[in-house]
């Protein structure tokens, strides 16, 4: 096994290359920047195209038409940047292309952004959330996956540490089985010919094949999440057989949370982590399980509480549930703050389960 | 085991090239290796502080680290934002005119290397920070000297070259001015720790 020193975004864009990502269209944006860098250095030698798009609504749009034409597709920025593409991304999973959006989030205050999303229409974007390069490796292949099986935006939302700690990592290349054939893919026939193929928001068509209409494609699509919101949902559990708290957490937070339940269990302590790994589908069912006989459900998320709604919606008596995470940034506001610390975290576990028997 | 070290000082000192250099070492090693850099400002001058997780299976340690088993001290400047975050008995390599201006530590395993001395003799006051890379080679056999030498070759660009004899020297300098191995880590662990984890 020969491991590389690679920062996160290296490992990222090695990983989407070997997944076949062959356009990127991405807007550089604190801590975005090196992903656009690292693309614009490796997409060339595979034989692909990164382009540094005017601004990050031009660069999904690029993503979207590359996507379009049967390409591997993806655009990325940083929350502020992604909140400019919101639209794209709606009418994206709308119109059914598969394009990969690359949020490297300068906190966790994107939740709501990624799992809300901010476009019109029934929609919603599989948002993958990996708590270390280890995973993001995966995550990065992954999500071209989930979004051509499906003909969905899907977004990988990571942060500053998974940006650029550098870490030793393989870069594998990941089979995660056959998708259905891009069959409509634009190909370059015109109208007239009769052959021409339509990508299209409303479902409309043309004289030879008039399409559903937009009530029946917006009906198949809103059942088509339906389907992969019961089928897509992913999570990690750790000690949750016998935790008597949980502390649920995402991305990095995930990462930090696991490292102090590990140190919390040697000293005795019954606590255990929960963690969404896809953000949407949320792991609801999976959740209300773990959670069942837990007397306490903690909530661990930099931010003023979003994560924490979809955990009241999924676990059994919501009275249990309360937050342990709040609003941090380090000065110069483009960072993770000081809350993404193993001994603040264990301290405030440790302060919301005193009293509570 | 995982092994942990901080490496400090000011931003142009080196700090995150001695950290990259024994990263890389390790790596050539067969180690897993973690690599983090907090620098302020991204300009000369600043905190500089370099973070480096070595171990023998895919790393647990944080990217921030609560702690640390040792640190690499290139100056007193900034010492504060790791100073508390060692371990009793952590192993403190000190540049030698800044180690009594350190905090009084709970009982470090105090090391001095007159690294910019060694530095200066080598040809550059520069490669301060690679004799204290390669004396934290020396002392611990984390990685080895010769794997230093050979990360910071891989290390220095083109437009520098002529650098690299010095730094060289530097680190052999670094790595003779302490006993060898006199603080030897070893990945092996009696135990191993308890693992409960179920993806789906």
């Amino acid at each position: 096994m020969a491991l590389k020193l690679l920062d996160g975004s290296e490992a990222i864009v090695e990983a989407a290359i070997l997944a076949g990502a062959r356009m990127y269209a991405g807007y550089p944006m604190s801590p975005a920047t090196e992903l656009v860098e690292n693309m614009a250095r490796k997409m060339p030698e595979s034989g692909g195209v990164c382009i540094n798009a005017a601004t990050e609504i031009e660069g999904i749009n690029i993503a979207m038409g590359a996507a379009a034409t049967g390409f591997r597709a993806a655009t990325g920025s940083c929350g502020q940047g992604l909140a400019l593409m919101q639209e794209a991304i709606a009418e994206a999973a709308l119109n059914e292309t598969p394009i990969v959006i690359f949020n490297m989030a300068r906190n966790q205050q994107d939740y709501f952004q990624a799992t809300r999303g901010g476009g019109w229409g029934d929609y919603r974007t599989i948002t993958l959330s990996p708590k270390d390069i280890y995973e993001a490796v995966e995550h990065a292949q992954l999500a071209f996956h989930l979004a051509d099986k499906y003909r969905v935006p899907v977004i990988f939302l990571g942060d500053n540490l998974l940006a650029r700690t550098q870490m030793g990592v393989e870069v594998e290349k990941i089979d995660f089985g056959p998708l259905p054939e891009k069959d409509w893919q634009l190909d370059g026939t015109s109208g007239g010919t009769g052959n021409s193929r339509q990508i299209w928001t409303f479902g409309g068509g043309k004289a030879n094949n008039p399409g559903p209409g937009p009530d029946g494609h917006w009906r198949r699509i809103a059942e088509k999440f339906d389907m992969i919101a019961g089928c897509e949902a992913r999570h990690e559990e750790v000690f949750m057989d016998d935790a008597e708290v949980a502390v649920i957490a995402f991305g990095t937070g995930g990462r930090f949370v696991e490292y102090v339940v590990r140190e919390l269990r040697q000293e005795g302590v019954k606590v255990g982590m929960f963690r969404p790994i896809t953000l949407w589908p949320f792991p609801g069912e999976a959740l209300e399980q773990a959670t069942e006989d837990c007397r306490q459900v903690l909530v661990f998320e930099l931010n003023a509480g979003q994560m924490i709604d979809d955990v009241r919606l999924n676990v059994a008596d919501r009275k249990k549930v309360s937050a342990i995470g709040g609003v941090s940034f380090d000065e110069s506001g483009l960072n993770l703050g000081p809350l993404m610390d193993a001994r603040v975290i264990r301290e405030r576990i440790l302060t919301a389960m005193e009293g509570v028997a | 085991m995982e092994e942990d070290l901080f490496i400090s000082g000011i931003g142009g000192q080196g700090i995150q090239l001695v950290g990259k250099a024994l990263a890389l070492a390790a790596i050539s090693e067969g180690l897993y290796v973690m690599l983090t850099g907090e620098y302020g400002g991204h300009m000369r001058g600043g905190s500089s502080v370099g973070s480096v997780v070595f171990g023998k299976s895919p790393l647990k340690s944080l990217p921030n680290l609560p702690s640390a088993a040792a640190v690499i001290a290139l100056s007193d400047q900034f010492f504060e934002n790791v100073g508390g975050r060692l371990r009793p008995a952590s192993l403190v390599l000190a540049e030698e005119t800044i180690a009594d201006k350190l905090p009084q530590l709970e009982n470090p395993k105090l090391v001095t290397v007159p690294a910019i001395a060694l530095a200066t003799e080598a040809g550059s006051r520069m490669a301060a920070g690679m004799a204290m890379a390669g004396a934290y080679a020396a002392l611990t056999g984390v990685v080895t000297v010769d794997s230093v030498v050979a990360a910071m070759k891989e290390l220095v660009p083109a437009y520098r070259r002529q650098h690299v004899e010095t730094n060289e020297r530097a680190i052999r300098a670094g790595a003779a001015a302490v006993p060898p191995l006199a603080y030897p880590v070893s990945f092996d662990e009696a135990g191993a720790e308890p693992v409960q984890g179920i993806v789906a």
